[in-house]
């Protein structure tokens, strides 16, 4: 029997996996669909809860808009290094090392204000300040990878080492303090710029999102970070230079760091070196509510958004109803191990191959 | 990454004689000396099957072959060349690809994506520029390369991990016949798999070789391999004890030489 006969007559590899079904109802039963239909009902409860509705105004959401995109930033971040099964416990900590070396190059630049305390009105200053954010962020996030990469540290372990060398650099940079008073100019070129009646930050950080969603989807970087977090054996197998992509991430994720310090710095015209201890783990929980996988391969770019709105709304919502802020952490760390475990529940079935 | 245009080959391609073949290859690992004197010849359009019992050096035999592991001493040749290999992508540019036991499969990426990773194909223009796939083409080419193999799948956008494990080893067959133009090596391909589904693998290798591709196979599974195989070659303590044509050899006579019991079949 010739090989064409045996190939025709035998039939080939059973087809009982199946085809995939209808889009719109697989996507109802994902993550990031749970966690919106989470985020609309806290908002709704917010609403009638909070005093004169004050929930529900654009006051509140402009100033949810400037929080969350510190965080969707963040969280962005994350959603890529996670692709490749990467942490980045220490992003936080790049933000506030980036934050004050910005702030440094600002103040250094821009001089003493007159006597009315006002700063000459040169927006020189802020840019060369905003690269050196960037310079510090991707020089932060070219180690973190190094680190992973090359010298095969545990990207938990890495990053949590970095986290520590990040927190007390920006301490020695700050000379154990924030640095605050910086130019007001920071917040009317930047932060209270309005497009079509967003900020102009959320806009930054929308686009960023963007970017990371098409980058996964559409390109040749994208495909390879999924397939270095689903099998790096296989990943490195194919040819694809699993240790260039992992720094290359991680140099992502530093750059990420670098805008969400810019910001930060935009609102407040000053570094927070203490508030951003908890800003890596924070993201790694609103990426993974989203549904994006821990252990790397998968990541849901919209749900990550979800779930960034989860925990910014949270926060907000509490301090308005006016909870003793003790009691929101507590609140904040319940909701979210409480949707964490819902999921799991959910989905118990889930099968990884 | 490559550009459109290679992958799914032309079939009127002149053939070298000898597809890969290693001869008095030998390779120590500190005090162990994996391989003494190892040799196989694969022609193109043959399956040879590479046999012997565990620790015979095997798998040491395919990763010199790959350029995974370099030998200490011995020559390869691939495509009639002579030549050395330092990573597995020199392997791959002579047209030498390799099924891993394991399939080196992305569970989470479709099978397009896994056919196509590390070879991926970009739009032409502005958008290849940006490193955008041309994804629509990639589905084509897969669906192509499977079809040529008569391996029909229910969809190739469904990431691999919904696949059946033997819907898994043909997209891994597929994959590596795509991206070889001289040589197939398999490592245990039918391990994993159920009785029916090893035959397909079996016929998948006939269908290879048939398109002028050598294939070299490590496998256990005796009573299959020798039915598929026109040559054996088998390794016994880091050396080929027997090369010859499998017709007409017994499961009991390559079970016996593969543990030492006797030095020739035949």
């Amino acid at each position: 029997m010739s090989v064409e006969t045996m190939v025709a007559e035998t039939p080939q590899v059973d087809d009982r996996a199946r085809a995939p079904r209808n889009k719109a109802l697989d996507w109802l039963r994902t993550n990031a669909a749970w966690v919106l239909g989470l985020d609309v009902l806290i908002v709704i409860a917010f609403t009638i809860a909070s005093p004169g509705h004050v929930f529900w105004s654009a006051g509140n959401f402009q100033a949810l808009a400037l929080g969350g995109t510190q965080a969707l930033i963040l969280a962005m971040a994350l959603a890529m290094m996670l692709g490749a099964g990467q942490f980045d416990l220490s992003i936080g900590a790049n933000l506030v090392l980036c934050s004050v070396v910005a702030a440094r190059v600002i103040q250094a630049m821009a001089g003493a204000p007159d006597a009315q305390g006002n700063f000459s009105s040169s927006t020189g200053p802020f840019v060369v300040g905003f690269v050196a954010a960037m310079a510090t962020g991707l020089l932060f996030g070219l180690v973190n990878g190094a680190i992973i990469a090359y010298l095969n540290v545990n990207s938990l372990i890495a990053t949590l080492g970095t986290l520590g060398i990040g927190t007390g650099l920006a301490f020695v940079i700050g000379r154990g303090g924030d640095i605050g008073g910086l130019p007001n100019g920071l917040q009317t070129h930047f932060t209270s710029q309005l497009i079509l009646g967003v900020p102009a930050p959320a806009v930054v950080g929308l686009l960023l999102m963007v970017l990371v969603w098409a980058t996964l989807k559409f390109t040749v970087f994208g495909t390879n970070t999924l397939a270095i977090g689903s099998s790096r054996t296989a990943a490195a197998r194919a040819g694809i230079r699993v240790q260039r992509q992992i720094v290359h991430l991680a140099m992502f994720a530093g750059a990420c760091a670098a805008i969400a310090a810019f910001i930060d710095i935009s609102r407040y015209a000053s570094t927070a070196i203490n508030g951003h201890n908890q800003d890596g783990l924070a993201a790694l929980t609103a990426v993974v509510i989203g549904g994006t996988l821990l252990e790397g391969g998968k990541v849901d770019v919209i749900g990550a958004l979800f779930g960034t709105v989860l925990a910014v709304v949270l926060l907000n919502g509490l301090i308005i109803i006016d909870v003793p802020p003790y009691y929101q952490l507590v609140a904040t760390g319940a909701v979210l191990v409480l949707a964490v475990a819902v999921d799991q529940f959910r989905s118990g079935r889930r099968e990884r191959g | 990454m490559t550009t459109a245009g290679d992958g799914v080959r032309s079939k009127v391609v002149l053939r070298p004689k000898v597809a890969i073949a290693g001869h008095h290859m030998a390779k120590s690992f500190g005090h162990v000396n994996a391989l003494t004197d190892a040799n196989v010849t694969v022609e193109s359009g043959k399956v040879v099957a590479l046999l012997g019992d565990n620790g015979a050096g095997k798998s040491t035999f395919l990763k010199c072959l790959l350029g995974i592991e370099k030998p200490s001493s011995g020559t390869l040749v691939i495509a009639d060349q002579e030549t050395t290999l330092d990573t597995v992508r020199d392997a791959q540019r002579l047209g030498v690809d390799c099924i891993h036991q394991d399939l080196a499969l992305a569970p989470a990426l479709s099978v397009v994506d896994n056919m196509f990773l590390g070879h991926q194909v970009r739009h032409r223009g502005v958008r290849g520029r940006l490193g955008v796939v041309a994804r629509r083409e990639m589905s084509e080419r897969a669906a192509a390369a499977l079809e040529e193999l008569s391996i029909r799948l229910p969809s190739l956008s469904v990431p691999v991990s919904d696949l059946s494990g033997g819907q898994r080893q043909a997209v891994a067959v597929a994959r590596a016949v795509m991206w070889s133009s001289t040589a197939v090596l398999m490592d245990e391909p039918t391990a994993a798999l159920g009785a029916r589904q090893s035959e397909i693998v079996c016929e998948l290798m006939r269908t290879v070789a048939a398109r002028g591709l050598g294939v070299l196979v490590v496998s256990h599974d005796l009573p299959r391999v020798l039915k598929v195989a026109d040559r054996v070659a088998i390794l016994w303590r880091g050396e080929t004890v027997v090369e010859t044509e499998a017709a007409g050899l017994t499961v009991p006579d390559v079970v016996a030489t593969m543990v030492g019991y006797r030095k020739a079949v035949a």
